[in-house]
């Protein structure tokens, strides 16, 4: 998810020029969109248990504009740590994706382009270890590539444990993204898919300075009775040098962080045609950004609720709806460079938002329609120039995916054609003139951001 | 308010998944045995088990797997509980096996399925099965 306005407001118009803002807002779209068809479908893991990618993603393919789509089935295979085998060998780990994509945006040039290719290390080490790494490639213009270490999450499990009378699971994850490693993939780390902000929480790799990939974390898991899962930890921030290694810019570093934990408890039920889930997700850290500054405490707390119709497969309907509140004790009250005697408040909000639905056809065609808000506390100092940072938008995507059935061509890779088109209904508070251009200059209104996009995948 | 907004999401959801399974059972039941049993087996058992020949998932293929010596593919990896449990899957063995959880019906056994208790649908999945050969 790109980064692409500062996080805190009031630093923003001494840091970044209204000309690189403006150029930086009017990306987020193409940034979005090309996110939204990141896969996280592994044909390795297909290969590793006989399994056809249509067992652990609802449309065949684990990308869309609604994220990996899991199954049940696939839920249980991450809880498992990437370890279940069909037993007959072992199988190389390794898969690979590419992404051709012809982006359309309500403003600007259209492109078509070979955007992305991936390489993936996923799958077991042994019964018991278990992993999914991501090593992203974009094109970011001239057919120049920019590589990145994306999602990892490593797992050691021990399974098939009796607690009492009940079966149980208990793992240990290290991940680089506080919330991918959720088994119920509804957070906005899982789906990739989180609200477009100005100001988003911690919990929602959308927002700038975000910690999704800059950090690295350790958490313990246990699933109880197949239906109760908890788990808690902690996360650290990685030296910027790390940042700089991995293939990420120094300027979106999260900061420093200290006194980070990490919770999440569910509850979850699959009855084989249908799935629920209802769950609720925490952070809390102390930031020092940048690194010589002062602290600030941020806490997000969330909750997720999700529905499955599954069925006999042929029609299967996902809803999910995630909520998360983040609370700020600012490292500062800055004042007012505009109006004289005012000062920034101490404490803030933020609010992130997104529902969605998808239905999907004989595990192959597919529609998807999400709608993300992200809200907070009305600051005229720090969110300049209207003192709100909310921003409203939503997503409808349609897919084809001819393979990855049991009864397809092939069931262990996929190619997936798609069509999203994405748009803003309000952005930096406003649905018009977002950066509060003055009378005469060019003004650029919240549907200047939308677009609509074309992608061809194929997993192999 | 969240406890409040929790509970009004959850009423709409599952009101929305009993419409919706509502409407897509009525058409399962107009369907003959094997056919739905195809269905039951779609919904019960492809995540673990293929019913091509040869293709072992999670589970072993069970291509033929009515009439079939239990624990007898050369090429999956069976638990001890299975090699040595020395029967035939008759249709009224899968009757028995199916009907309650495999813990329960082979101590020891990998699978993890707590049965299918509709009698029904129970009947069509091992009619279905018959016909895989």
């Amino acid at each position: 998810m790109p980064s692409f306005v500062n996080r805190r407001g009031v630093r923003r118009p001494k840091r970044m020029r209204r000309s690189k803002l403006t150029y930086l807002l009017c990306g987020l779209a193409v940034l979005l969109l090309l996110a939204s068809t990141t896969a996280n479908a592994i044909p390795a893991y297909a290969r590793q248990t006989g399994s056809a990618c249509a067992d652990c993603h609802a449309g065949s393919y684990g990308a869309g504009s609604n994220g990996p789509q899991l199954t049940p089935y696939g839920m249980r295979f991450k809880l498992n740590g990437y370890t279940d085998t069909d037993g007959n060998g072992f199988k190389i780990p390794v898969a690979g994706q590419i992404v051709g994509t012809r982006a359309v945006p309500a403003v600007g040039q259209s492109t078509t382009e070979l955007s992305e290719a991936d390489l993936y290390l996923a799958g077991r080490i042994t019964d018991q270890i278990g992993g999914y790494v991501k090593v992203q490639s974009d094109n970011v213009g001239d057919n120049k590539f920019s590589t990145q270490l994306s999602d990892v999450d490593l797992r050691f499990v021990a399974k098939d444990l009796k607690l009492g009378t009940q079966e149980a699971t208990i793992g240990v994850t290290v991940n680089n993204n506080p919330g991918f490693q959720d088994p119920i993939a509804a957070l906005p780390a899982a789906t990739q898919n989180g609200p477009p902000t100005v100001s988003g929480t911690l919990l929602n790799p959308s927002s700038s300075n975000t910690l999704a990939h800059r950090v690295i974390g350790a958490s313990v898991y246990g699933l109880y009775d197949s239906n109760w899962y908890g788990e808690i930890g902690t996360y650290s921030s990685m030296p910027t040098s790390v940042q700089d290694h991995l293939g990420y810019s120094i300027g979106g570093d999260p900061g420093k962080l200290s006194d980070t934990g990490y919770f999440s408890f569910a509850y979850m039920k699959d009855l084989k045609s249908q799935f629920f889930s209802a769950g609720i997700v925490a952070l809390t850290t102390k930031r020092q950004l940048p690194r010589t500054g002062p602290n600030e405490d941020v806490t997000d707390l969330g909750y997720d609720l999700t529905y499955q119709y599954l069925g006999n497969r042929d029609n299967i309907v996902q809803l999910a709806y995630v909520n998360i509140l983040e609370q700020r004790r600012y490292a500062s009250v800055p004042a007012s460079p505009v109006i004289p005697g005012l000062t920034a408040q101490a404490h803030g909000v933020v609010h992130d938002q997104s529902a969605s639905v998808s239905y999907t056809f004989k595990q192959s065609y597919g529609v998807t329609y999400s709608h993300l808000v992200s809200t907070g506390t009305h600051d005229i100092v720090r969110y300049v120039p209207y003192g709100d940072p909310d921003t409203a938008s939503y997503s409808f995507s349609v897919f084809w995916t001819p393979f990855g059935r049991d009864d397809s061509w092939t069931s262990i890779a996929n190619i997936k054609l798609a069509a999203t088109w994405f748009r803003f209904t309000k952005f930096n508070g406003s649905p018009t003139n977002v950066f509060g251009a003055p009378l005469g200059a060019p003004v650029t209104n919240a549907r200047d951001l939308d677009e609509f996009l074309l992608s061809a995948s194929a997993a192999f | 308010m969240i406890e409040l907004a929790l509970r009004q999401s959850l009423r709409c959801l599952a009101v929305a998944g009993f419409l919706f399974g509502g409407m897509v059972g009525s058409c399962a039941a107009w369907a003959d045995d094997a056919s739905a049993g195809a269905s039951v087996f779609k919904t019960e058992c492809s995540e673990c088990h293929s019913v091509k020949e040869g293709r072992n998932k999670k589970g072993p293929s069970l291509f033929g797997i009515v009439g079939r010596s239990a624990g007898t593919i050369s090429d999956y990896s069976y638990s001890d509980a299975l090699r040595q449990a020395h029967w035939v899957w008759t249709a009224d063995k899968l009757h028995s096996y199916l009907s309650q959880p495999a813990k329960q019906a082979n101590p020891g056994t990998k699978m993890k399925y707590e049965g299918l208790s509709d009698p029904k649908q129970l009947d069509d999945l091992i009619s279905y099965l018959s016909t895989i050969h």
